[in-house]
């Protein structure tokens, strides 16, 4: 490589210009085949929906908070959806649609895999990209491909998807049963078969790049916890979503062919359809095959991550490394095995339910390690309270608050109460949705040096923090206790319901605490788009982390390291080692260089490293004890 | 800086190894079974809680498109043997065998729906095994339209005299996928059989 530097410039030049293509815009920023852009992509794309998610959500906020107030400026954004100032009822079902589909698929999946398991996997690995960097770049633009069709669908008269984020048969079979059946949700459709196109590409990807590409010294055991999550995930996705499509296959040949599958016995109006023998539960059965699973591939990514950012964070170890890999493992096999939980409602065999039960209620096991194991990482940690750092533990707090409600829903009996009823509503964003975006945001503060090269503002970073931590406490968990007086979710207005009334100023409540949280990311997005411009220059490590994507260099080059690739020899966890001169030993340091703080367990069996380690000792013994005299 | 630093990676492209890629590959072909599986299982669920399978004698054009796709997948293993003792004119012969045969078979395929469709056993239909008949053959012949895309993608390579290690490459996808599809194609239309 050197002797590039020694040629003549004439010999050089041309020798450059063979070498690679010139990177215009194009390939640079727009179609690139680099994991770096292609995760910031990813990232950008992510909060601009997500931004767009929350949007709608305050909008319908307002109209379960003010069922009977006019906002004419309601009418100057939507028009004919909002005449007089008043969310229509039509409107209403779509807005939590498309909430919840942006929500879990757009923002919490793709945002969020998509962001971190492209930026880390070959970063933290020791790869120079993806297995194949073409197929990444596909993976976006199919993602990018899919938020736009979904968006268009609020430009149709008739409106987006309104069957909710799960688009149950027969309502959404039939395009004449509501507005939302329409064309909207046949653009839901097209858009959800290209969004599960692009996370199957990036799934495989991942996958094969995790088992083939590793650099010299990282095996399996030596992985960060985070490409653990990730690598899982991706199975996840690779065994989940083949299985909504074949669903989604399945709905689109009803509502477009006059199949039936998933239809019988309907009449619409005085019209009696002809659609004869199918059953809209096995619908139910192959979306929530895929629907389970992916609320793990939502969170164990956030769980990843969070370990990572705590153990750095509180310069400690991980607690318990192995037992969390094989919670991840617990939980990814589970997780395909419990989707009749979702189902214990649908005139299911009671032997049944009790199966989907207690497969259900034992996910809470390795749940449970994994919070125990972020706790006594915590326990006495020399703990640096950055912006990251508050991120992961508010994961571990809804985690907790969120999974102990779990408990109650995953108990068949208790179900037939709570099902379709705020509690749900208030357990899944907890455990699901906050915790999830918590992990996130986690990423983005810890990893945001990585990306772009610059430091993130961490006072704003503290004041996001608690405004979103304190607002999402007071949105979700009051909806508790609505779900436990059997309010339903979904509901437009809970005026025209006698026991739901006194409820009304509780959503007020619930309202002005969802409009804070949303206000409090301004406070990010500030911080987040200013900071690539003006933020602090960052340095190559700025967290003093073991892992190998702090050894890149901080300007990006495409193949990540110049040179050769460094070779792992230890855990990514060696934090505050008794007898290390400093507080982190890199997982490029050899045991050579760390005779002082080497243990006997490092060298795994090899008796020749331990001989030498003894030798050492020996030789070393006398002033140690000098020293303690 | 940066650029300097960019000299000194040339090195790399060179040594791009095949073998994740063959691996994403074999992903697919999981995550394809898996879809397939989703089908089959409706199928399983559905004639469980309806007593009734699809009830057909299927056309004897299936039984015609199973064997021209066994003979497809043996013409595919003769081009790559062909390749690997370097008779790149065998190896051309056999590709365009295994893609003829693919053509016939999917012409089958559509002679099989016409036959169940002159039988009364629409795709719109109140038994809803009989509608999966044609998802099912048609979501697999999707699939043999992407199998042509390797193997025309290994002719070209054959016919643009690529080094020799990019057409074993492209030779040992076109492989994987065409005999996945073929055995896909058994196993469904076994299944099929066994469960009317």
């Amino acid at each position: 490589m050197s002797t590039i530097s020694l040629h003549d410039t004439h010999h050089h030049d041309s020798h450059d210009d063979h070498g690679h293509h010139k990177e215009t815009f194009l390939t640079k920023y727009v179609f690139s085949q680099d994991h770096k852009m292609i995760a910031k992509q990813f990232l950008i794309t992510g909060i601009i929906m997500a931004v767009i998610a929350m949007g709608l959500s305050i909008l319908f906020r307002l109209q379960l908070a003010w069922p009977e107030k006019n906002f004419p400026i309601l009418e100057t954004f939507l028009g004919t959806w909002a005449e007089g100032g008043r969310i229509k009822p039509d409107f209403y079902l779509a807005l939590v649609t498309i909430h919840g589909t942006i929500m879990v698929f757009f923002v919490l999946t793709a945002g969020l895999s998509g962001t971190f398991s492209n930026l880390l996997i070959p970063l933290q690995i020791g790869a120079r990209d993806m297995a194949s960097p073409f197929l990444n770049m596909l993976s976006y633009w199919f993602f990018f491909m899919a938020c736009v069709i979904m968006m268009s669908s609020f430009f149709i008269q008739t409106g987006p998807a309104s069957a909710g984020w799960t688009i149950y048969p027969p309502l959404s079979a039939l395009p004449t049963a509501i507005k939302g059946s329409a064309m909207g949700m046949t653009l839901w459709l097209i858009s959800m078969v290209l969004f599960v196109a692009s996370s199957l590409m990036g799934g495989i990807n991942y996958v094969s790049t995790v088992l083939n590409m590793r650099t010299k010294g990282m095996d399996l055991w030596k992985m960060p916890l985070t490409i653990w999550a990730f690598f899982l995930t991706a199975i996840l996705g690779i065994l989940s979503f083949p299985v909504l499509v074949a669903g989604v296959v399945l709905l689109i040949f009803d509502r477009s062919f006059g199949t039936s599958f998933y239809l019988s016995d309907i009449v619409m109006g005085t019209q009696v359809l002809p659609n004869e023998g199918g059953s809209p539960i096995l619908w139910q059965h192959l979306f929530w095959f895929l629907g389970h699973p992916e609320v793990y591939i939502v969170i164990m990514p956030a769980l990843g991550i969070s370990s990572e950012v705590i153990s750095v964070n509180a310069r400690k170890p991980i607690f318990g490394y192995h037992a969390m890999v094989y919670s991840l493992i617990g939980i990814t096999i589970l997780s395909f095995i419990v989707w009749g939980h979702h189902m214990f409602v649908t005139g299911m065999n009671p032997l049944l339910g009790g199966v989907f039960m207690i497969t259900t209620l034992i996910i809470a096991v390795p749940s449970a390690v994994k919070t125990f194991n972020y706790l006594a990482t915590l326990w006495r940690g020399n703990i640096r309270f950055t912006p990251a750092m508050l991120f992961a533990i508010g994961l571990v707090s809804f985690f907790i608050s969120g999974g102990l409600t779990g408990l109650f829903l995953g108990n068949a009996s208790l179900d037939i109460n709570l099902h379709d009823t705020y509690f749900v509503v208030a357990h899944f964003h907890l455990v699901m949705g906050s915790a999830a975006i918590f992990g996130m945001l986690a990423g983005v503060y810890h990893w945001y040096p990585k990306m772009f090269g610059k430091m993130m503002n961490s006072k704003l970073g503290y004041l996001h923090f608690w405004l979103t931590f304190i607002s999402a406490y007071l949105v979700f968990f009051p909806l508790h206790f609505l779900g436990l007086d059997g309010v339903p979710r979904r509901y437009y207005a809970f005026t025209e319901f006698e026991f739901m009334q006194k409820w009304l100023t509780v959503n007020v409540f619930v309202t002005w605490a969802a409009i804070l949280g949303a206000l409090a990311q301004v406070a990010f997005l500030w911080n987040f788009f200013s900071s690539i411009f003006f933020g602090k220059k960052a340095p190559q490590n700025p967290w003093d982390s073991n892992t190998l994507e702090w050894t890149t260099p901080v300007e990006h080059i495409h193949g990540n390291w110049p040179g050769e690739i460094p070779t792992v020899y230890r855990w990514p966890y060696d934090y505050s080692k008794p007898g290390a001169e400093e507080d982190f030993i890199p997982q490029t340091v050899p045991f050579s260089q760390t005779m002082s703080s080497n243990m006997p367990h490092d060298f795994e069996g090899n008796t020749e490293a331990e001989q030498i380690q003894k030798d050492w000792e020996a030789k070393n013994s006398k002033p140690d004890t000098d020293k303690l005299v | 800086m940066v650029h300097t630093l960019k000299e000194q990676d040339l090195g790399y492209e060179a040594v791009t190894d095949t073998k994740p890629k063959k691996f994403v590959l074999w992903l697919f072909v999981v995550a394809s079974t898996i879809m397939f599986g989703g089908f089959t299982s409706f199928y399983i669920v559905f004639a469980a809680s309806k007593g009734k399978g699809h009830g057909l004698v299927l056309p004897e054009a299936f039984m015609y498109s199973t064997l021209i796709l066994i003979g497809s997948s043996v013409c595919l293993f003769f081009a790559s043997k062909a390749l690997k003792s370097g008779n790149k004119g065998m190896q051309q012969l056999f590709l365009w065998a295994t893609a003829a045969l693919a053509l016939t078979f999917g012409y089958l395929q559509v002679d099989a729906w016409s036959a169940l469709f002159r039988t009364g056993a629409t795709l719109v239909n109140n038994n809803a095994a009989i509608s999966l008949i044609y998802i099912v053959s048609g979501m697999h012949l999707l699939h043999i339209l992407g199998g042509l895309g390797f193997i025309f993608s290994s002719l070209a390579g054959s016919y643009m005299n690529l080094s020799a290690a990019r057409a074993k490459y492209r030779m040992e996808l076109a492989s994987i996928f065409w005999h996945f599809i073929d055995i896909l194609w058994i196993y469904l239309y076994v299944f099929l059989l066994l469960n009317s």
